[in-house]
This record gives structure tokens, sequence and C-alpha cells, in this order.
């Protein structure tokens, strides 16, 4: 069920549009992930929902309700909680006061409030810190205490602006994982900015990607990781390989086409959108770098085989890291740790054809 | 720690032992000198605190620094939400104007209130010419005048803390309670507000020394039962009378140690307070607001009221300055340039010493300064933080205080005071503090690693510092040394004790012109000049760059 719809949305500060014309769909009890690189108007998606900045068009439909069309709705008429980049916890204010300051104004009972914000602590694993100040806690803590902040309301949508770029990275690790659990358990609706893009895989029931205004691609962090819609996509999530070529035969039933490589080699690529194949086209077969296997010696009848020599050699523990140049085009390669080839030596590389797609 | 900077801290403490710490000794010695004997103790003391004179003195000054920051907290507050957060034309001349009384001398304001706001000032013989009133209207002389010329004189203190703090503030903290639904009071109240209490209190607390330090204006106004002007008067009218001498220093020490003490206790406070570390990724321009016209147009009178009331100070000066015995008039009738020729031809000389006296203090607080600063900010000398609570605590001394003790101190044992140099000497002790707070806040911003660069390249310290560090630190330096310059110009408060025939400055010349009654046209025109000359410094500033803004802040008394 479609819990919040956003609908031709459109954002601009003076001339700079941040949001051009978007519409995304985040369904009831779901965490969709606005994922993308600085400027892309991810966080002003997210500050329209909430209710902080002002659209020039579109609507936003919340649980049914329309924040826009009929009149604008103030943010704390629209059942959402917000956690902000930089935690936003009044420093003035004890754990407890930051935590039910808005219970306080909607007048709920006093007895209620204190049962709330029991249960609420307790959920974020703050329990007896209540007494302190915000500046006598760590960042992880003060972390809890905007998201005890943003959920005491019982909110039907929960919004998350960039909530561990400010922590230590191993914490920032452990803390994805309990927000997960936290928001799974209490069933809500959520929405996470991040340009964390392992942080947004973790996290996301799905994921929107974003580019300069527009949402690029919306899928599970299988389907965004496996089948990119473009180049930025495949760019931005995780590590690709982008070899130029042109097309030279497109393999219609079986969703095939080989490339005629910069380096001279035909390859043999998946089709994963057939407006993007046409003979003769420019385009770029792609392949992540753990796609890739090498060998010492060639094995035979393979389809994708091609010989280069290693150019840099980086051990990184658990895998090594190589550099190959077929022919003046420079291919990133993950190989097991316990390979021996040194920089200068030559290997021959497989490129998975399943895994090998064309991108323009 | 190398020997160099020891050696330099040693230089530097002998020079603040010698003109700060020594000096100030001796005025608290002598306020246990008991008169007609030879003999020490605490009698003084005990007659200030059983006497009900001085105990009045003692408790009109409180009140009087108590009502004074209420007026300019109820006055500020909106002004500076008004200046930080709303949209609005002419935002910068608004903000230069409603904050030049800190450059602006005291007494410019009192004589500008007196010539308009007087019994038959302007304001009142315009009401009576119009018919509104019979007898004229009493609006200056008494405690609501002091209280009205004084809280416009130190206004700006706090609009100016409290609009960095409101700039300052991460808009989030103000968003999250929006979403928590706190309406516009309500949020302002309880989380704008609240989170502006440090920079509110470092203004409030230099607000509320001021009456404990301003011995001027009480005097001008005929209202002498406050404790700085009862010392004066004690020290300057009485000083062959031994004993009403020493209880007049015994009030300047009482003066002092309130003024130490609430500073102390103040800057102890905020730095308690301060919410450092938890506003990550502020905004340049912070929140801005765009108002509904009609508190648009509400906040462009206030703007409108304040601002003229300050720029009062000048044209009603000007009008004084250009005029001849305007006396029973609303607007003078003659005019004439008579005035600036009795200053400029006549007697050249108080322009001569005042740019004399405060360019070679200058030269001793840049000499004096830019060490310090070093010291402070490069170093870990043993004592460094010593150092720069002394010299920050300088801001706090009432330069009545300073103006006495060197008396006391540099007179027979050390007889300093016999010799111009003094004026200089005490100018540098008093404003010091204005150098050192650019120097060191420009230095905090220079990058450490750009000297190690220099260093690694085989510089030494006094090299590097010369080449890389001065270059970088120019701008704020340069600032620093105007503001100095200003604050040095226009002091009275200590000068008008160490002054002799033939060494008077500007200031002096204003309040003796003053005194003389019937040649307040002379004193006007001085007061004008100095703002003139005050403006084209401050205009300097702004050249430099940091803007008006920034560069005039420096807290600190007349």
């Amino acid at each position: 069920m479609v819990f919040i719809e956003i609908q031709n949305l459109f954002k601009r500060f003076k001339k700079v549009v941040a949001v051009n014309h978007i519409h995304l769909e985040v369904n009831q009890g779901e965490m969709l992930t606005l994922l993308g690189p600085s400027g892309c108007g991810k966080t002003t998606t997210l500050r329209c929902i909430a209710g902080l900045e002002k659209p020039e068009e579109g609507d936003i439909v919340i649980d049914g309700d329309p924040m826009l069309s009929k009149g604008f709705v103030h943010p704390s008429k629209r059942g959402i909680g917000m956690v902000f980049q930089n935690y936003a916890v009044w420093p003035h204010m004890k754990v407890y006061k930051n935590i039910v300051y808005g219970l306080k104004i909607q007048k709920i009972p006093k007895r209620k409030i204190q049962e709330r914000a029991q249960q609420v602590l307790e959920l974020v694993g703050l329990t007896g810190l209540e007494d302190r100040y915000p500046g006598q806690l760590s960042g992880g803590q003060q972390q809890r205490v905007a998201l005890a902040r943003a959920l005491v309301g019982n909110p039907k949508v929960l919004l998350l602006d960039e909530p561990l770029s400010n922590l230590d990275a191993k914490l920032r690790e452990k803390m994805r994982f309990e927000i997960k659990s936290l928001v799974r358990r209490m069933g809500i609706t959520s929405v996470y900015v991040t340009h964390d893009q392992a942080e947004a895989m973790v996290i996301s029931d799905r994921i929107a990607v974003m580019d300069s205004g527009n949402v690029v691609q919306i899928g599970t962090p299988h389907e965004i990781y496996e089948k990119p819609a473009n180049r930025f996509v495949a760019d931005f999530i995780g590590t690709m390989n982008f070899i130029p070529g042109e097309i030279s035969e497109v393999l219609k039933d079986k969703d095939l086409a080989y490339v005629l490589t910069e380096f001279g080699q035909k390859m043999l690529c998946r089709v994963l959108d057939f407006a993007e194949a046409a003979p003769n086209k420019k385009v770029h077969a792609s392949i992540r770098p753990e796609d890739i296997e090498v060998f010492p010696e060639p094995p035979r009848d393979r389809e994708n085989l091609f010989k280069g020599t290693i150019m840099h050699r980086a051990y990184l523990g658990n895998f090594l890291y190589f550099f190959i140049n077929i022919d003046s085009t420079m291919i990133r390669v993950q190989a097991p740790y316990n390979m021996m080839q040194k920089e200068g030596e030559e290997l021959f590389l497989l490129l998975n054809p399943e895994k090998c797609i064309v991108l323009s | 720690m190398s020997r160099g900077n020891i050696f330099l801290a040693a230089l530097l403490w002998s020079v603040i032992a010698f003109l700060v710490i020594y000096p100030l000794s001796i005025l608290a010695v002598e306020s246990f000198k008991i008169a007609e004997t030879n003999n020490w103790g605490i009698k003084n003391y005990l007659e200030f605190f059983q006497d009900t004179y001085y105990l009045k003195t003692f408790g009109n000054t409180l009140i009087l620094s108590s009502l004074v920051l209420m007026t300019t907290t109820l006055f500020g507050v909106p002004l500076a939400y008004i200046l930080a957060r709303y949209r609005h034309r002419g935002k910068t001349i608004f903000t230069a104007l409603i904050l030049l009384p800190i450059v602006l001398p005291a007494y410019a304001g009192v004589f500008a209130f007196i010539i308009f706001f007087g019994k038959y000032g302007t304001v009142n013989l315009l009401l009576m010419d119009m018919g509104l009133t019979k007898a004229p209207i009493n609006f200056i002389y008494g405690l609501h005048g002091l209280v009205f010329i004084q809280s416009l004189h130190m206004l700006p203190f706090i609009v100016l803390g409290l609009s960095a703090g409101f700039t300052n503030i991460d808009p989030s903290f103000e968003e999250a309670a929006e979403v928590e639904g706190a309406s516009g009071f309500w949020r302002f109240f309880t989380v704008s507000l609240p989170l502006c209490t440090p920079s509110y209190l470092a203004g409030a607390v230099i607000v509320f020394l001021w009456p404990f330090t301003d011995w001027l204006t009480p005097l001008i106004l005929g209202q002498v039962d406050f404790l700085p002007s009862v010392a004066y008067i004690n020290i300057a009218y009485h000083f062959t009378d031994m004993h009403r001498k020493y209880m007049g220093i015994v009030a300047v020490v009482i003066a002092a140690i309130v003024c130490i003490s609430i500073f102390l206790i103040a800057r102890w406070w905020v730095e308690r307070k301060k919410y450092t570390g938890l506003s990550k990724g502020t905004t340049a321009e912070g929140r801005v607001i765009e108002p509904t016209p009609l508190v648009k147009l509400g906040a462009y009178l206030y703007m409108f009221l304040i601002a003229g009331l300050v720029l009062l100070i000048p044209i009603v000066l000007g009008l004084s300055a250009f005029s001849r015995r305007w006396v029973l008039e609303p607007f003078p009738t003659y005019w004439t340039l008579e005035n600036f020729r009795l200053i400029l031809l006549e007697s050249p000389l108080l322009i001569q010493n005042s740019f004399v006296f405060s360019g070679i203090a200058l030269l001793f607080g840049i000499t004096f300064g830019l060490p310090a600063a070093y010291l402070i900010v490069r170093t870990r000398v043993r004592g460094k933080d010593a150092l720069d609570f002394m010299i920050t605590l300088m801001l706090a001394f009432p330069g009545i205080a300073v103006g006495v003790s060197y008396l006391l101190a540099f007179w027979q044992d050390i007889p300093l005071a016999r010799l111009w140099i003094i004026m200089p000497l005490a100018l540098f002790a008093r404003r010091l503090p204005y150098f050192l707070r650019m120097a060191h806040s420009s230095y905090l911003q220079l990058d450490v690693s750009l000297e190690e660069a220099s260093e690694v390249s085989g510089a030494g310290k006094l090299r590097t510092f010369m080449n890389i560090s001065l270059p970088l630190l120019i701008k704020g330096v340069l600032v620093g040394v105007v503001m100095f310059f200003i604050m040095a110009f226009q002091e009275i408060s200590t000068a008008i004790f160490l002054y002799r025939g033939g060494w008077e400055t500007l200031p002096i010349g204003i309040f003796l012109n003053w005194h003389r009654g019937m040649e307040f046209g002379i004193a006007a025109a001085m007061a004008f000049l100095m703002i003139v000359i005050t403006f084209i410094l401050l205009l300097i500033i702004s050249r430099i760059g940091g803007g008006i803004l920034k560069a005039a802040w420096g807290p600190g008394g007349t």
C-alpha cells in the first residue's frame, strides 16, 4: 500500500533547481532511502516532505492527506518525526526535556508523557541518562536522543536526514543495524537520506538514486547494484569498469550483444535495455571488479577471455586489487588474496558475460 | 619551551607588573591609609559601609545598573532578532547606525541629549511653541534620563552579542522545535533565546558594569550620588582633604572589586554554558525569515526609532558646532565657523596632543600586543593563560581606578607622572585588550602548518613571524590598530587624573569647555570633530575588511 506519494515535486532556490518534477512512492512500513551525491536534491526532497521547505509545484500525500494542494500543512501537523543531520538535540535541555518537548506542547497528561518517554528511552537504550545534558553524552548517545525525540510522538512517518554522518566509522556501522531493526520492529514508514552507498545498501528496503534534482532509479539494493539504470548509478553504487566500445551485433532472443571494445577485441555483454542496443552505437561494456576472474594460465573455450599486464597490485588483507592493462585499457580487478603474481607479470582475465552489461 | 619564549614571557610580565599590578596594588594599599595619622587599617572601609550616604550611592549604582540592563535587554532582544533574522533592505546601514554608540564617546551623547531633550532644549521649546505643554517636561534630569542615555550607549553590546548568537544558532535546532509543534513565540523562548544565553551574558556583563565605571554622565546631568561620580568628586575636587581623598579611593576600589568579580563570574558562567561542539555545519547566513508586511513595517519603524536616536548625536552636535549661543531656541539662528577657528587655530595643541599620545600608545600597543598574541596562541610557556587573563581583566577595570592608581604610584618613588610620557603609557595600559583581542583572534585562525612549513624550510622563529605570520595576520592586526586608536583617542576617565598644563587632549578639552558653562559651542565643536575623526577611522576599518560590525566589537568602557 502506498503511504507517501510525492507528485510532480518541484523546488528551486533562486535560479538553482533543487528538485525537478519528481515522482516517488513510499509503501507502508517501508524504509526508502534517497541516495545521491551532495547537491542532488535528496535533502530538499526530505525537507519538503517534512514541510520545512515549500515547493513551487507538486503535492505530497501522506496517508491519503494532501500536504500542499489543499493548503499547506504545518510540519507539526503532518504526523512526522525527524532526525536531523547534526542531531539538533537542544544543548540547554536535559535528555528527558528534549524528548518530551513536543508532547508537552500537545498538552498530553503528565503521567502519559512519563510513560511514553520511559518506553522510548528503553527502546533506544538510554534508560538512566534522562537527567544528563546533551554535552555530557557521546555522539552516539546524542544520536539516540534525537531518535527517541522523533519516535516519542508515535509518528506515522520517520524522516532521517543523514543521521549517521557525524559519527565515527565503527559506530556508524553499528548504528545502521540498530536503526534498521528499530524501525522494522516499529513497522514505521521511513524516508532516509544519505550519500553513503554502503549505508543505503544496509538500511533500505528500496533505494531511490537521485542526480541533479531527478530520481534516476528506484529499486531494491539488489536491483540497483545488479541492474543499474545508467552509468551514473553504476558508478555511484560500488565500483564499475567502463570499457568504451561500440555494439557490433545484437543477439535479441538471448538478451545479449557483442561489443567491439577500444582494445580491439569483441566482448559478450548482457543487454538490460533494448532501446540502448543498436549496432554501431557507442556504448560502455561495464563490469564490476569482483565479477572478473583471473588466471595465470588461460582456461579453455571461454568467452570474454583477455590477456593483460599487472600495472599495480594492492594487498587489502581479505583480497587483492589489481590494475590490469589490456592494450592501454585499464581494468580494475578484485582477486583472491593468495595470488602471488607481481607487477609486470601477465594474467588472463575472464569477464563473466552474465555479469557484464551494456551501458550507454 | 624554548629560551626565547621564556625570555619573551618574562619581558611581557615585567611590563604588566610595572604598568598594571604595581599601580593597582598601590591603589589598594592607599585605601587602607587613615587620614591625619600614620596608621593603617580597615577604618575607611568600615566607614563606607556604615555611612548612609556612601551606602546610598552604592545602592543607587546597583539600581541604575539593573535598570540599564533591563532597558537594554527589553529593547535589544527584538532589535537583535530583527537584524539577525528578517530579510530587509538597508540591513548594513541600520546595523552600522545601531552599533555606532560603541565607538562614540559617551560624553558626546550626553551633550547632544541635553541640547535636544534638556529643560529648554529643542523638543521642549517646540512642544511649548506649539502650545502642547506649558512648562518644560523633564526628559533627562534624573534617574530616568540616566537610564535612557546609558542604555542607548550600551545597547549595541546587547544587540551585537545576541544577533551574532541568533545568526550562529544551527537552523536545525529551531526546525526540530517546529516539527515538534512549537509556535513562533514558544520556539523563541524555549529554544532560540536560551541557546543565546552565552552571547547575551557576554554583552550583559559589560552593560551592567558601565554604571560602576561611568562617572561623567551622572556628573553632567547633576546626579552625583553614584559610586564612580562620588569617587571622582572626592578625589578630584577635594584632594586637599586627606580623609575625603581616601574615602574616594575606597569608593574606586569597591567599584573595581564589583566590576572584577561580576566580570569573572560572568566569564566563568559563559565558559560553563558554552554549547560548543554541538552545532555542526552552520550556514553562513543563518536562518532568515520573510516577515509579513505588517510585522515588517513594525520592524522598520522600530529600527528607525533607535537609529534616529543614535543619529541625533552627530546631528545635534553638528548644529551646535556650527552656531553660536544657541540658547532658548529650538534650532540655531546664528551660523559660524568661529568654534572651529578657535579649536584649530588658537588651540591646536589639544588635537596634536590627542594624536601624539594615542599614536605613541598605539606603538606601545603593537610592540607589546603582537608578541603577547604570539605567546598566548602559539606557545606553551607557563603562565601564558595568566597573562591573557591579566590583560583581559583590564577590560573590567574602571578607567577612574587606573587614573587614580597611576597618580598614586608614579608620583613620588617613580616620578613618571611628572613627565608627559605617562599619558600614552596610561592609554596603552587601559586600551591594550582591544588590540590584543583582534591580534589574538586572527592568530587563532591562522593555520599553524603555514608557519611550520616555513620553519621546516629553515627560517627561524622571528623570520617566520615577519615573513609568514605577520603578512597573513595583517588584516586583523590593522583592524585592531584602528580600534585601539579610536578607543585611546576618546579616553577621558584615566587621562583626566593625569593631565597637567599643556597635556590636555581633545576629550579633556571637551570636558573643560563644558564645565566653563558658556562655551558649550566649543565643546560641541570638539565633540563633533571627534565624531568625524572616529567616523573616518571606521571607514578605514570597513575598507580593511571585517566590516564595521566585527571591528567595532570589543567590550569595554570609557
